[in-house]
């Protein structure tokens, strides 16, 4: 073993640079120029962004109509595969799920409908999720179900990917090193190798809700 | 995987005949390349070039710094707790990957896609060993069934059409025949979904390696890539020395690069990010987690001329624009990388005595070096590539005599203007239909045009007055 990596790493370091002189920095520029938006509008851009990719989106206009939402999206179900109950900013989910018997199955079940996620940040540019592994926060139930239902709030509403790694960053990489996986979901499961049809739901959930909840909602 | 690519004017002639071949290839790299252009300079083409560039600047300064990164990407990821291996070629590859099958008991495997383990032959030297391999992303999956090689690196079943795919899926599968593309994806998800549920292991390719956090990147869409990573108890990655960039804020720009670039997509449904196996108290995900760094004749690249090719991020734009890839689809190339990338990377990886035709397979367009999301100059290594080929005496003996014959006529103006004016005579004012010998390959195709009524140089001469 040792000894591949001996002598990749001496044929490596045997060559000077390979390409001589580069010219040009490492500026920092956004894929898609995010800087002149206002905040409404970065909110209004992921909204717009994750409906191109076929996300559903709803803003609720209080916490009641969110659990109002997230039960009719349940419709007979009575198992979800879920997220830890603190990890969803929706405070009166989990009451709602025992007065309406719903049970959080954690198991690899096939036959479960709808996973239930939060999130730990979104990303206007592009209308993506950002989604970490850790304790409580399977990942299984953003991936096994056909249908996956985000629940953020509005606050986790980033410019865009460039902005998130620039908070990892601040937060110093000690933390996001902690983390074994993250993972950016923007849009539903697609193939496009059927003769170039767009087709959902290959692999993962054919379906995503996001539902936004407002500051004045929690 | 074998390399045919010696037989690229054969194969070349067969896949220009096949008409539904051409057809979907020309559609879908027509499609992306128009998705690319509307995605790419979303916010202007000032905008749209400066990215290409600072994409450029991102992966150029890496590879000055390959080591130094290479180290600290294997320091971070054996924090995190994952084994980094190491792996000169791909025999070394087969072997590392068949270690790790019996460390853990491994009897199946589910794989995502990765052009590493196609240009190691990876499924047939585990397929040898007893372990059932299974390919994931559908495109793949389909090219499994139909025991062929991808023809495209991003969309790899290009060349196939939805009624050969479900003749695949009724002879191979049992499929219940439909002519609905959605019912035949949804077929292909309940069998591979038994798959993934079963698999012990899982392997992947990988995008980006980001040095200052370890960080395995991964892109796809279909989800599969997450199924492969999430659900077996060991995920192994393969991926080439060279995909090393410095810091998460050049992964960040080049991995919307990259899927602009591909398939005309702002971001890939799913971008992945593994730092390492899953943390205690962490509900799933692997308990181990390989990364298996594959040099594989890319060290030879680094020290040569061509070393900007490592900066390649793999969308296939140049592919999708290229004039010579639309009509010959990616088989006439004869190895896992075809189109303009393929002519030139095919040569630096197999030996250039095994690609001989594939520097030649260009028009010298332009359009690939044009569309690269990383600026790689794609024509120059191409003529760059020629230029060893004849010194390594290496090119055709027609074209190199012809060359001779060219430069000697040219060396001596009096009799190349003699030769030019006996032809005229011979020939008159008709264009020349069918030539002998070796001359033939031209009028095979085109008719030749009748030579001119007076020499350049004697115009030249009359005009001028002198």
């Amino acid at each position: 073993m040792r000894k591949n990596r001996d002598e990749i790493m001496s044929r490596l370091d045997a060559a000077h640079p390979p390409l001589g002189a580069i010219e040009g920095g490492l500026e920092r520029l956004s894929v898609v120029p995010m800087e002149h938006l206002s905040p409404q509008q970065t909110v209004d851009r992921f909204k717009e962004q994750a409906r191109l990719l076929s996300s559903s989106v709803y803003v609720p206009a209080s916490a009641d109509e969110a659990i109002r939402l997230v039960m009719d999206l349940l419709g007979d179900d009575n198992r979800v595969m879920s997220w830890a109950f603190e990890h969803i900013p929706l405070p009166g989910l989990e009451a709602a799920f025992r007065t309406n018997s719903i049970r959080v199955v954690s198991a690899r079940d096939e036959t479960i409908r709808v996973g239930i996620t939060g999130a730990d940040a979104a990303l206007a540019s592009t209308g993506s999720l950002v989604l970490l592994t850790g304790e409580g926060k399977p990942r299984l139930a953003s991936l096994l179900p056909k249908v996956h239902m985000a629940i953020i709030r509005q606050d986790q509403i980033l410019a865009d990917l460039e902005t998130w790694v620039a908070t990892l960053h601040e937060q110093g990489l000690d933390a996001f090193q902690n983390t074994a996986s993250a993972m950016i979901i923007s849009g539903p499961s697609r193939t496009a190798d059927i003769a170039m049809q767009l087709i959902l739901g290959m692999h993962g959930p054919g379906e995503l809700h996001i539902i936004i909840l407002e500051p004045t909602h929690l | 995987m074998k390399v045919t690519s010696n037989d690229f004017t054969s194969t070349a002639k067969l896949s220009l005949m096949d008409d539904e071949m051409r057809r979907s290839v020309k559609q879908a790299t027509t499609t992306a390349y128009q998705k690319r252009i509307d995605l790419m300079f979303e916010a202007g083409h000032a905008h749209g070039e400066a990215l290409r560039q600072r994409a450029a600047q991102a992966k150029r300064r890496a590879l000055q710094r390959l080591p130094d990164l290479l180290d600290q990407a294997e320091a971070k990821l054996t924090a995190n707790g994952a084994h980094v291996l190491w792996a000169s070629d791909g025999e070394k590859v087969n072997q590392l990957v068949l270690e790790i099958i019996t460390r853990h008991a491994v009897t199946s495997v589910v794989k995502g896609k990765s052009m590493v383990s196609e240009e190691v032959g990876l499924n047939e030297a585990l397929e040898d060993h007893g372990i059932e391999v299974i390919e994931t992303d559908l495109g793949e999956y389909i090219l499994q069934l139909a025991d062929e090689p991808p023809s495209h690196i991003v969309i790899p079943v290009i060349h196939k059409s939805l009624t050969s795919i479900r003749d695949l899926f009724i002879e191979k599968l049992n499929m219940t025949p439909t002519d609905d593309g959605h019912e035949m994806a949804q077929f292909a998800r309940r069998v591979l979904r038994e798959k993934f549920l079963t698999a012990d292991m899982g392997i992947t390719g990988g995008n980006f390696i980001v040095s200052e956090t370890g960080s395995i990147c991964l892109v796809t869409n279909e989800g599969n890539g997450r199924m492969v990573t999430s659900l077996p108890r060991v995920h192994v990655a393969l991926v080439g020395i060279e995909k090393m960039v410095a810091t998460l804020e050049d992964f960040a720009i080049l991995t919307q690069v990259l899927p602009r670039s591909a398939t005309g997509q702002s971001m890939p449904v799913y971008t992945h990010m593994y730092n390492g196996p899953r943390k205690a108290g962490e509900p799933d995900g692997p308990d181990e987690m390989y990364v298996i760094l594959v040099d594989n004749g890319r060290s030879a690249i680094f020290n040569s001329g061509y070393a900007q090719i490592l900066t390649c991020i793999r969308c296939g734009a140049c592919m999708n624009a290229c004039p010579v890839y639309q009509a010959t689809g990616g088989h006439a190339y004869g190895w896992v990388y075809p189109g303009p990338l393929g002519a030139v990377l095919t040569p630096l990886l197999v030996g250039l005595e095994r690609a001989r035709p594939l520097p030649h397979a260009s028009s010298l367009c332009g359009a690939c070096k044009q569309v690269c999301p990383v600026d790689i100059d794609l024509p120059q290594m191409l003529l760059d590539l020629r230029h060893d080929l004849y010194h390594r005496r290496a090119v055709d003996p027609i074209l190199k005599w012809g060359l001779k014959l060219w430069a000697f006529g040219n060396r001596f103006p009096a009799l190349f203007e003699f030769g030019g004016r006996i032809a005229r005579l011979l020939t008159g004012d008709r264009s020349l239909k069918r030539l002998p010998g070796f001359l033939s390959r031209w009028t095979n195709y085109r008719d030749f045009p009748p030579f001119a009524r007076e020499s350049f140089r004697r115009q030249w001469r009359e005009r001028r007055g002198d």
